[in-house]
């Protein structure tokens, strides 16, 4: 199958948009975007400098209470042009987040989809900014209740998924009349680049939405400043027990949306043809780079017969897996984002190895469609003979690493998935209602599949998350982000 | 070579339907008494490719089996012709793509089977006409 063609011909050099204009920072930091299946340098991005993010939240602060005044009508209809231009682009940018992450073309447009989505959902906001009243709460006294926006939030965005994830936030932030300032991974900041001149040609007025580049300390710059009134991240769990505990102490809100371990749970009754082709998905899609990825199979069963006919349908699926450069339509799966990300992941095999877990397929040496340099790729890895307690079975490996455990039952099944650390997004493969019912009810998981692989929720449920894959008390997208980006305001009248 | 993602097979079906276009206006020149319908035939197949793009591009989803739906055989659903007597058994072939490329895609959202289940009805009755179009050849052709 020929190669969809390259929408990025020559190296970018990528600039912060701060109050409607692209600026170049001043910063001699400048670190190379890579397209990780051929190594060739996408982009240049420069780590912008402490005055750069002062000046970005600035331009927000200062946008703010003009925008604020922009009804929602009118704030709504920014974004319906938004979302015609994201339409307009679709191609472009789905293959632009191939070239900078490694994702297949079914999953960068799957991931482009789900970002207008976001939009689409935001463009509701005259009706889901509504507030409540009640008349006479005594008599002759009115109670209500309004929602008003609060400031400058900005967003710290995540390599993987590097167009969808920041608008999880940002139409929200925006629809709700606050300005919004994202700094997206190093790793992969060109797709943000793309959108950031949508939301120019879209007319967004000047600081109404910026972008900084950087690292850890544009990070550390924004979450330090005062005039950032809430702060939203994805990442790994360490990072996010961090930014929580700095809002905590500076008084931001905030969201953070954190790293999994999540289990999947089949039981004998499933329709076995059809959780595979999820299973594969869920282990392998995105090259196992998200924090809704399976990484625990739990095969529930006494019978030996079931076991083994269900793992070798497994195995079996994932080692036919094409693993090459995604904009090839033919490639199931990319590489890893980048080479450390590989090496990490090789780790954790050594590891499962020496803690005594069986390795019945092995990925190290990867075996890829197409004349590319295999530094980045790995083809799946599967795991025998995991047990609670191992470090594969508890640790976020982040890469196409499955680990076969086995519960008698679902009880057993369930107790194994609980005193795990985590609790993004579990899911359970039966065809029995009681069975999902009973393990819907009990499982500490904030995001619950039943026949589902990637428990990825809407844009207009709440993307949620519990124990140490989320801290925060509102979650990103529908209402919740609504409320997150908002602030209650009561009021009680009475006339004379 | 099988074809195991979406993107492939939603490329190979508008590849379908774009030479289908292509052999039906040339078969129209040939085909005086038939141009009329042969047109229509290619007119439909370009009405075919819009909608099918439009229907991948509005439900794909990372989070379902885009890359992993598929066991399709081009070889199988393909026959080469230039001559309006094949166009049956070309036919027989197109439908029974769609309809195994609807059956394998239940796991996707439900608007992609839906446009492949249309077009193979579509196509069903397109494979009638061409019938009928061949048994009046019989005699003025």
């Amino acid at each position: 199958m020929a190669l969809l063609e390259e929408p990025i011909k020559e190296i970018l050099k990528l600039r912060n948009y701060i109050n409607g204009e692209w600026v170049e920072s001043e910063s001699e930091q400048i670190l190379d975007v890579v397209n990780p299946a051929t190594q060739k340098t996408l982009a240049k991005v420069t780590m912008s400098t402490k005055d750069e993010v002062n000046a970005a939240v600035e331009a927000a602060r200062e946008a703010f209470p003009e925008w604020r005044q922009t009804t929602p009508l009118a704030r709504a209809r920014y974004l319906f042009r938004l979302k015609e231009l994201m339409e307009d682009n679709f191609e472009q940018l789905s293959r632009v987040q191939t070239m900078e992450h490694g994702k297949t073309i079914d999953e960068s447009r799957g991931e482009t989809r789900r970002g207008i989505e976001m939009v689409e959902v935001a463009t509701g906001i005259p009706s889901l900014m509504m507030g409540y009243n009640l008349e006479d709460i005594a008599t002759g006294i009115d109670e209500y209740v309004i929602y008003q926006p609060i400031g400058v939030f900005c967003h710290i965005a995540p390599f993987n998924f590097p167009f969808m994830v920041p608008l999880w936030f940002s139409p929200f932030a925006l629809a709700t009349g606050n300005t919004f300032i994202v700094k997206p991974s190093p790793r992969d900041p060109i797709s943000q680049v793309k959108l950031a001149e949508l939301m120019d040609e879209a007319g967004i007025p000047p600081g109404v939405y910026n972008i900084v580049h950087g690292g850890v300390d544009v990070s550390t710059n924004l979450l330090e400043h005062p005039d950032i009134k809430g702060v939203t991240f994805v990442g790994s769990t360490p990072v996010g027990k961090v930014i929580y505990r700095k809002c905590g102490e500076t008084g931001k809100r905030v969201i953070a949306q954190c790293g999994a371990k999540n289990f999947m749970i089949v039981m004998p009754d499933c329709d076995q043809e059809r959780t595979v082709a999820a299973l594969m998905t869920s282990f392998f899609g995105n090259t196992g780079q998200r924090c809704l990825s399976g990484a625990n199979l739990v095969i529930v069963s006494e019978d030996d017969a079931f076991y083994k006919k269900f793992l070798d349908a497994f195995v079996g699926a994932a080692s036919k897996i094409k693993v090459g450069y995604g904009l090839d339509e033919s490639i199931q799966m990319g590489p890893m984002q980048t080479v450390d990300s590989k090496k990490s992941v090789i780790g954790y095999i050594e590891c499962g190895i020496r803690e005594g877990a069986k390795l019945i397929l092995d990925g190290r040496k990867p075996n890829v469609v197409g004349d590319y340099p295999d530094t980045a790729f790995l083809n799946p890895t599967v795991f025998e003979g995991v047990t609670p307690g191992m470090t594969i079975c508890e640790e976020e490996i982040f890469g196409p690493v499955a680990s076969v455990l086995r519960a008698k039952d679902l009880d057993e099944a369930i107790e194994i998935c609980n005193a795990n650390s985590y609790g993004n997004g579990d899911a359970i493969f039966t065809s029995s209602g009681k069975a999902a019912r009973e393990f819907q009810y009990r499982v500490e998981s904030g995001n619950v599949g039943i026949n589902i692989g990637i428990v990825a929720p809407m844009a207009f449920f709440p993307f949620s998350g519990m124990k140490d894959s989320f801290f925060g008390v509102l979650h990103g997208q529908g209402r919740d982000a609504i409320r997150f980006f908002t602030e209650s305001k009561v009021v009680i009248q009475r006339w004379f | 070579m099988e074809l195991n993602t979406a993107s492939e097979v939603i490329s190979f079906a508008k590849k379908l339907e774009e030479e289908n276009a292509k052999l039906y206006e040339d078969l129209a020149q040939r085909y005086m008494e038939g141009r009329e319908i042969l047109l229509s035939f290619a007119r439909e197949n370009r009405k075919n490719m819009v909608q099918i793009e439009r229907t991948y591009y509005e439900v794909i989803t990372d989070a379902i089996e885009g890359c992993f739906s598929f066991k399709i055989n081009p070889d199988e659903y393909t026959l080469k012709t230039d001559t309006l007597n094949k166009t049956v058994e070309m036919e027989e072939r197109i439908i029974k793509f769609y309809s195994d490329a609807a059956e394998q895609s239940k796991s996707l959202l439900a608007d992609v089977p839906r446009v492949f289940t249309m077009i193979a009805k579509k196509r069903g009755e397109r494979k009638s006409k061409l019938e009928e179009l061949l048994q009046k050849g019989k005699t003025n052709f």
